[in-house]
């Protein structure tokens, strides 16, 4: 079932290439059966890697083609899915653009169950190839640059974690890439305070954090306007699952030589980045930073190594890829609408679209944190962990969570309740625009119904996140 | 012993025949040869046939990079210009080289292959009749010769210091050193490692792309071949630190100097120069044998494509812009070209990633970590180039280039295609350059279908990585040790068996496990380890308790036969003859 969850997008996804006559119908068709394999694996999990298989790949390497889920893989697997449905229900693109989104499906997805370390490195970098043909094939006119920043940051950084890799297992001594082989012989001394570093640029990139998140605001300016491709760059955002999974269980040393950097960077990045958000000029710029803010502090709940940073970061990092890219997603509606993607449009929007500023209410509240909705349960968490470690940096973190509802709640207001100065012309303009069709009501019911229940019920989660937090707090004497 | 009679007496039969066949029927008897030729190397695989006294080694090596050079030859042959009857002779001539170079452990022997392999080529590189092929030919030709000669001083230096013109005769003092370092200078040449290159951009560009296309893939082979013979790691005190150093060079200086170019194959020059670093990397580790050759496989299919791609464009100066929506204008080339190029960048799954992986790791595994370190961040600026070139595939062609299609198709309709010797581009009538260089290859179906065939096998190696690796590996018979083990009769506390052997290279962890059996039990059969030195000794134990002497292991590779009854579970090592037990019975 795992092996059949993992590369069905990827059948479809050259399917769909070869006969872009099958069309949109094919590509939901996928992803809603890859969300219904997803279910029966939640359903059928029983704690621990589930469904863990293992194959030699390259048994005289050490490499094998091994798979499996554990708490957090089932989180994202659940992200990933909803999010590519999501997208390929609503995004109005090319059918081979919906294609690569499936393509891309698989390798995010194999990235969160590989459980040999060659293989996610296979997956973390093979995922690159479809993100920078969607954006070469469909992005804005200066995509080039966008594309070179994005491809050349992505590759320097993750080439030198290459290295590192080797280092984990033959400075360590294991005898293969599997992790239960790398866990049993973590790597310590110098050389894991330097493979460290080979994986945290890598994941830097990915995470994003500052201040290697530099290539982020151009990939999502130039970006199609759809926001289909900003929504599977949003899942590209692996950092924080890698730290977690690989990083830190491998060279818990190498992380303890950095611990105290990462905390540094990760508060003021989240600061500096709600920062650029408040003064963005148009809603892509302001989501890039919004993210590159929201999992700053992830990263920070991560970084302090105890239980409750660990599961609010997986959490958050879980919730912030279904609303951050539910947000890409309603920004397309909003530009299917106006043309435009600048933070006011046109004027009065809210008059004339009231179901559309609903669905963006709850997206923006989700964002900032309202209690009750998906991105409460991890901020809360995130902030609770941080504060053992230092309640400093949690208080700049904290900052940067009330500068979010600042500068999400004054786009807000910009982009749908501001009255027009003009009345005649702008009010006939923004009464051309249409409220959500039954397909934008699909998209709208199933995104606020996951913020609901995330927010609402988060145990649904957590309680197989739990485990994998002790096994990171224990890994520095945490409590057990 | 056939593929050696097959190669080099169609070869010699054919220069006579040449004269009274036709210039087809000597390019059909040439690629019938070299299948033959190739279908006789996989007879018997495994087994290494001796012959000459021991001046003909026909190992598993030896077969794998001659199936490579047989597979470049045979491309060469089926796009090259077919109006001359030379050409398939002179390919022919170079793979019977390659074939002897690779199947050698002799240096006098290589030198003479060497020969073999060099003078068609430098024959070739002048096939374009313009100052530029001039120029490559005789550039080839006078540092292929000084090339060959320090090879001879050296193999005459390495006689002195061994009395031996063996390979791997061992040897020590300032002599010893001298010969090897020599050595190494005259293959550095061959495979163009920085700061001995300079010949090779304007060579490649000089050529035809046909022969490029041949020199850039198979002439690695040969070298290989010879460098993966005389430089193993049980030497590596003596010559490492210089090939570091070469190869450090040559991998930072080859994509440097590909960052610049503007023309598709001084830029592929430069691209194949950095290569030739990366593979150098497998000479460091102690399966470079296996990891080198499926390197040379993955990036001679790849760089073939790149090649085969550009012959097809052009024999020519090909400047990079005419790639220019290659996708738009011819898909399959287009396509071809863009999966070829990000194998040869190694961006995963695809096969150069798996080769890359490879060879990076037997640098690692040797302990040269900063040479892995750079090896990667260069991958990182060819990443640059690389992309320059996919992206102009992909990009929209311009209007002029569209007329110029549209031309060229209108002049192949009228002339006819133009074949290699090619008209001189200032010669040719004022607009119909374009559509004369336009197809310089055969464009045919038998060329589409090859280049079909290649990208297949480059995306079966790319799925499937250990199938070509097993390819080259030896295969489990070569047994040189066998012990019977009885059956120890006490319970056992572990649940996997382990072959625990002393890593012989420096600054590696000492205690390297090697490949536990499938499935983490011990059958009944023979178990090759892929690690170990000449001159260890192992022992096998069962629970901290040894089991007695499994046998001495005199090639790099050991292999241990093991008889049940033996219980399951139980743990095993194998330590060399007269080490300390303690650390190995504490790493279990």
């Amino acid at each position: 079932m795992i092996h059949m969850g993992l590369w069905l997008p990827l059948l479809a996804g050259l399917v769909l290439l070869l006969f872009p006559s099958l069309g949109r119908g094919f590509a939901v068709a996928s992803a809603a059966a890859s969300l219904v394999i997803w279910l029966v694996l939640f359903v059928g999990y029983d704690g621990g890697v589930a469904y863990y298989s293992q194959t030699p790949f390259l048994p005289e390497l050490g490499v094998y083609y091994s798979v499996g889920l554990d708490g957090s893989g089932l989180l994202l697997w659940f992200a990933v899915s909803l999010v590519v449905l999501l997208g390929v229900w609503i995004a109005d693109v090319p059918v081979r653009f919906l294609a690569l989104s499936l393509i891309m499906q698989t390798g995010l997805l194999g990235i969160f169950a590989a459980q040999d370390l060659v293989l996610f490195y296979v997956f973390f970098e093979a995922t690159l190839i479809p993100a920078l043909l969607m954006l070469w094939f469909f992005g804005g006119p200066d995509r080039l640059r966008a594309i070179y920043t994005f491809a050349l940051f992505t590759l320097v950084g993750s080439l030198p974690m290459l290295a590192a890799i080797f280092a984990v297992r033959y400075l360590g001594g294991a005898e293969s890439f599997l992790f239960t082989d790398l866990a049993a012989n973590p790597l310590t001394g110098p050389a894991a305070t330097l493979a460290f570093l080979g994986f945290l640029l890598a994941l830097a990139v990915k995470t994003p954090l500052f201040p290697l998140h530099a290539w982020l605001p151009g990939f999502h300016q130039q970006n199609h306007p759809s926001g289909l491709a900003d929504a599977m760059g949003t899942l590209y955002k692996v950092g924080i699952f890698a730290f977690f999974k690989w990083a830190i269980p491998l060279m818990p040393e190498g992380f303890q030589q950095w611990q105290g950097l990462l905390l540094f960077l990760a508060a003021f990045g989240a600061l500096y980045a709600a920062w650029v958000a408040f003064s963005a000029p148009d809603w892509k710029t302001l989501l890039a930073y919004a993210g590159v803010s929201h999992l700053g502090m992830g990263a920070l709940g991560l970084f302090s190594g105890n239980m409750e940073g660990t599961v609010g970061a997986l959490y958050l990092l879980g919730a912030s890829m279904i609303y951050g890219s539910a947000m890409f997603l309603f920004v397309g509606l909003v530009y299917k609408r106006t043309g435009s993607l600048e933070l006011m449009p046109v004027r009065g929007l809210a008059r004339h679209t009231p179901a559309l500023y609903v669905l963006g209410m709850f997206l923006l509240m989700a964002m900032i944190g309202l209690p009750g909705l998906s991105g409460f349960p991890g901020e809360l968490m995130v902030l609770l962990g941080a504060y053992q470690v230092s309640p400093w940096l949690t208080f700049v973190t904290f900052v940067s969570v009330v500068a979010a509802a600042a500068y999400a709640l004054t786009a807000f207001q910009k982009l749908f309740q501001e009255t027009p100065p003009r009345p005649a012309s702008d009010a006939a303009q923004a009464s051309a625009v249409l409220d959500l069709n039954w397909r934008e009501w699909g998209f709208a019911a199933l995104t606020v119904g996951v913020l609901l229940l995330m927010g609402l019920y988060p145990k649904l989660f957590t309680v197989y996140l739990e485990p994998l937090g002790r096994a990171i707090a224990a890994l520095f004497g945490g409590g057990a | 012993m056939t593929t050696l009679y097959i190669l080099v007496g169609l070869a010699t039969v054919l220069t006579l025949l040449s004269f009274v066949v036709s210039r087809e029927a000597s390019r059909y008897i040439a690629v019938s040869g070299l299948l033959l030729a190739g279908l006789y190397s996989l007879v018997d695989w495994g087994q290494t046939v001796i012959g000459f006294g021991g001046l003909y080694q026909f190992d598993t090596l030896a077969r794998g990079l001659t199936i490579v050079a047989i597979l470049g030859g045979l491309w060469a042959l089926l796009l090259g210009p077919a109006r001359k009857f030379e050409f398939p002779l002179l390919v022919l001539f170079a793979v019977a080289g390659i074939h002897i170079m690779a199947s050698t452990p002799n240096l006098v022997v290589m030198v003479i292959a060497l020969e073999i392999l060099s003078l068609p080529l430098y024959v070739l590189a002048t096939w374009q009749r313009n100052e530029k092929g001039f120029e490559a030919g005789l550039k080839y030709f006078l540092l292929g010769a000084l090339a060959a000669a320090i090879f001879l001083y050296g193999i005459a230096l390495y006689f002195g210091a061994t009395g031996s013109f063996a390979v791997g005769a061992a040897g020590s003092g300032p002599l010893y050193t001298a010969a090897l370092l020599l050595i190494l200078t005259a293959f550095a040449f061959k495979i163009a490692m920085v700061p001995f290159h300079w010949w090779a951009p304007d060579v490649y560009q000089g050529s035809p792309t046909v022969v490029t296309l041949f020199m850039a893939t198979v002439v690695k082979v040969a070298a290989f071949a010879a460098m993966l013979r005389i430089f193993t790691p049980e030497g590596l005190e003596v010559w490492g630190m210089a090939l570091a150093a070469l190869i450090a060079l040559t991998i930072l200086f080859g994509n440097l100097g590909a960052l610049a170019q503007s023309e598709a194959k001084r830029l592929f020059a430069y691209s194949s120069i950095a290569n030739a670093g990366y593979i150098g990397l497998g000479l460091f580790g102690p399966t470079g044998g296996i990891t080198i050759p499926f390197y040379l496989l993955s990036y001679g299919l790849a760089t073939g494509i790149i090649f085969a791609v550009l012959a097809m464009l052009s024999n020519q100066d090909i400047p990079l812009e005419r790639l220019r929506g290659l996708w738009y204008r011819r898909p399959l080339l287009g396509g071809a070209m863009a999966i070829s190029v990000l194998s040869v960048l190694g961006l995963p799954p695809l096969a150069g990633f798996w080769a890359k992986f490879m060879v990076f790791q037997e640098a690692a595994l040797a302990g040269f970590w900063g040479l892995v370190v750079l090896a990667l961040l260069t991958s990182a600026i060819g990443a640059y180039y690389y992309l320059k070139v996919f992206f102009l595939v992909f990009s929209r062609p311009t209007l002029v280039q569209e007329a110029d299609d549209r031309e060229a198709e209108a002049a192949l309709a009228e002339f006819g295609s133009s074949e290699a010797p090619g008209i001189p581009v200032s010669s040719a009538p004022l607009g119909l350059t374009q559509g004369l260089m336009a197809p310089a290859a055969h464009t045919g179906l038998p060329t589409l279908s090859i280049l079909l065939v290649a990208l297949g096998l480059l995306g079966l190696l790319s799925i499937l990585p250990a199938l070509g690796l097993r390819f080259f590996s030896p295969g489990p018979t070569t047994a040189t040790v066998a012990a019977t083990i009885t059956a120890p009769t006490v319970g056992y506390s572990h649940s996997e068996y382990r072959f625990i052997t002393p890593n012989p290279r420096p600054l590696h962890h000492p205690l390297h496990a090697l490949r536990a059996p499938p499935g983490g039990a011990l059958t009944a059969g023979s178990h090759t380890l892929l690690d170990g030195s000449p001159g260890d000794s192992l022992e096998l134990f069962a629970n901290r308790s040894p089991l007695g002497l499994v046998g001495d292991c005199s090639e790099r590779r050991v292999t241990v036969v093991v008889t049940l009854p033996l219980p399951a579970p139980s743990c095993e090592a194998v330590r060399p003859r007269g080490q300390d037990l303690t650390p190995i019975v504490d790493s279990l």
